[in-house]
């Protein structure tokens, strides 16, 4: 299989603290690729450094094998990388309907002023996104809120609203941060299901963060443990899980 | 209720044939004005167009985006006077029309390109800084502006009609007016307003989006200063006469009060604040003999009753005017079932507050 991406040699110090220092490692296209920790041990940071919210220190990001660590911020979505956030960064105040469709925001390609002379090329462009957007809201069976304003929906609904808002970013590596957070277990459960499709149905490389651990083995190709932003171990769940280090980690060494 | 068919149906101007109907109505009444109204009221209703242009372009940029001005009154001024000079240099109407509102549009390039570092109350001082600037240009600058003695602004001239009544000019206002609307109505429901939108909720989310910040922050600022721009050229034309202290920091506050006691985020509401500040100073003029003395003889009586009535808005109803519009409909549409407290604590119909 091929790699769809690669962080090489990744670091980010802020002053003296290393929160990531010198992570390395390869996503395969049509896979899952987690990666696990303990609290503050850097998983957040990886991916704000993925998706160019912090400039790295040191260190190389590639996708399908162009560099793409020193390009600006709101140009990773057009090179095809998507997210969702750990504490929901949803538009609060617009419509499941209206978030979902800025996801598709650089997939439309018309101007300000077309826009303003209503021109049918402009008309044509909405009625194409809309329609790729109903896609996902049928995907994700968001149909029953579609045009509730989000911010007033139950905490489950608003993370399928976010994650419908990455997924109409037509991203070739879809990153989740924590999608289990604040989730029950029959959600759990849900979710997992829903990640398995993505890489299956919609055949997009998903690389998550996460801490629930059933779901990590569950839907995890592959999984990658850090601490103290560097890396512990790397390998199926079921290695990652028996390795040393990480009990350490996770336990204490006794 | 109108069912939507296709998804061209839910693009559509008007959501259905009712509300074509009533804008159709309001739209026969505005243009049969002129036969049956005063001179004087077709003037108040000219200055409600002006002040709703710039109300309009206004809300862009402060309801939408989230940026705040205290500078339009500048964007105002240079659209006046690029009208004028135009007009006075032989420049065709229309022409001069258009390059009024482009060069201010440009003009609100230049300031919102420093604005990007900048927000709240910092981007107040900012755009409060840029309209000093511009009053003292305006004033230096007398080769070309005349500096306090003013410029007298030939009649404007449209396809070989000479706009020279009272009745030319409203029908002037209000062709802008619609025009500035429909074409801030488009870019709202297009692409660039989803991003403006995004950029007001969580500008961290919409970066991540592919949104470029910096590039439509700029875009609704240059907006919202080519519709003031547009605004002021009609205005030097409805006046006939435009000097420097026609645009004090006064008329930018009183821009601003537009869009708050009109209500942030919508459309409706920069009209009816467009409306709210012709109408107070009448309301106050007719007040004023049944005001002890006293009072009613305060020169600041003005200024005092529009901060008091900013306060209370933001206090008791920060949707301002389209607040009460807004539950007028679901008073009515609801009826008999609609209960008090409804609206309590955001629990307004969603669907009334997500479209525009």
């Amino acid at each position: 299989m091929a790699a769809l991406f690669e962080a090489r040699g990744l670091a980010i110090h802020f002053g003296g603290i290393k929160a990531v220092d010198g992570i390395s490692f390869t996503v395969d296209a049509g896979t899952i690729f987690t990666i696990i920790g303990p609290n503050g041990a850097g998983k957040t940071t990886i991916f704000n450094l993925v998706s160019r919210i912090y400039r790295p220190t040191a260190g190389t990001i590639l996708l399908d094998g162009a560099d793409i660590t020193a390009i600006p911020a709101h140009h990773i979505a057009r090179h095809g990388i998507a997210r969702t956030f750990q504490n929901i960064e949803l538009f609060d105040n617009r419509s499941v309907l209206q978030n979902i469709m800025v996801g598709q925001h650089v997939h439309i390609r018309t101007n300000v002023f077309a826009e303003t002379l209503r021109l049918p090329s402009v008309i044509a462009a909405e009625v194409k996104m809309r329609r790729k957007v109903e896609e996902i809201i049928d995907f994700l069976r968001l149909a029953p809120y579609r045009d509730a304003r989000v911010g007033g929906l139950p905490y489950g609904v608003r993370k399928m609203v976010e994650l419908g808002r990455a997924l109409a970013c037509e991203p070739k590596l879809l990153l989740l941060d924590e999608p289990s957070s604040g989730l029950n277990v029959e959600e759990t459960d849900d979710i997992g299901v829903l990640i398995g499709d993505i890489r299956d149905v919609l055949g997009i490389t998903v690389l998550m963060v996460e801490h629930d651990m059933r779901l990590v083995s569950a839907v995890s190709d592959r999984v990658l443990a850090v601490n103290f932003g560097r890396q512990l171990a790397l390998g199926t769940p079921a290695e990652v899980q028996r390795d040393q280090a990480v009990i350490a980690a996770y336990l204490g060494s006794g | 209720m109108d069912m939507k068919r296709s998804y061209r149906d839910d693009l559509r101007l008007f959501p259905g044939g009712g509300t074509m109907a009533a804008y159709a109505v309001l739209a026969a009444i505005l243009l049969a004005l002129p036969l049956v109204a005063g001179n004087y009221m077709l003037s108040q209703v000219t200055f409600v167009f002006i002040n709703g242009t710039v109300a309009v372009g206004l809300m862009l940029l402060i309801g939408y985006t989230g940026q705040i001005s205290l500078g339009h009154a500048a964007f105002f001024s240079v659209g006046a006077y690029v009208g004028a000079v135009l007009q006075i240099r032989g420049v065709p109407t229309l022409g001069a029309l258009v390059a009024a509102g482009a060069v201010t549009g440009i003009v609100g390039v230049i300031v919102g390109l420093p604005a990007l570092r900048m927000r709240g109350i910092y981007l107040a001082m900012a755009t409060l800084a840029f309209a000093f600037i511009v009053e003292e240009v305006i004033v230096r600058w007398t080769s070309v502006t005349r500096g306090n003695r003013g410029l007298n602004i030939p009649d404007p001239v449209i396809l070989g009609h000479k706009l020279s009544t009272g009745t030319d000019i409203y029908y002037l206002a209000f062709g802008v007016f619609v025009i500035v609307l429909l074409a801030v109505i488009n870019i709202l429901r297009g692409r660039t307003g989803r991003a403006l939108a995004a950029i007001l909720d969580s500008d961290i989310a919409a970066e991540c989006m592919g949104i470029n910040i910096a590039l439509f922050k700029t875009i609704a600022f240059a907006v919202s200063a080519a519709a003031t721009g547009l605004a002021g050229a009609v205005y030097g034309h409805k006046l006939g006469y435009i000097s420097p202290e026609q645009f004090s920091i006064q008329l930018s506050v009183e821009f601003l009060m537009m869009v708050i006691i009109g209500g942030l985020g919508s459309l409706h509401g920069a009209v009816f604040g467009a409306i709210f500040v012709v109408v107070l100073p009448q309301a106050i003029l007719l007040a004023k003999p049944l005001l002890p003395t006293r009072i009613a003889e305060q020169p600041i009586l003005d200024t005092a009753a529009f901060g008091i009535i900013v306060i209370l808005f933001v206090m008791f109803e920060p949707r301002g005017l389209n607040g009460y519009w807004v539950r007028m409909k679901a008073w009515f549409s609801l009826y008999p079932f609609y209960r008090r407290g409804m609206f309590k604590r955001g629990r307004i119909a969603a669907a009334d507050l997500v479209k525009h």
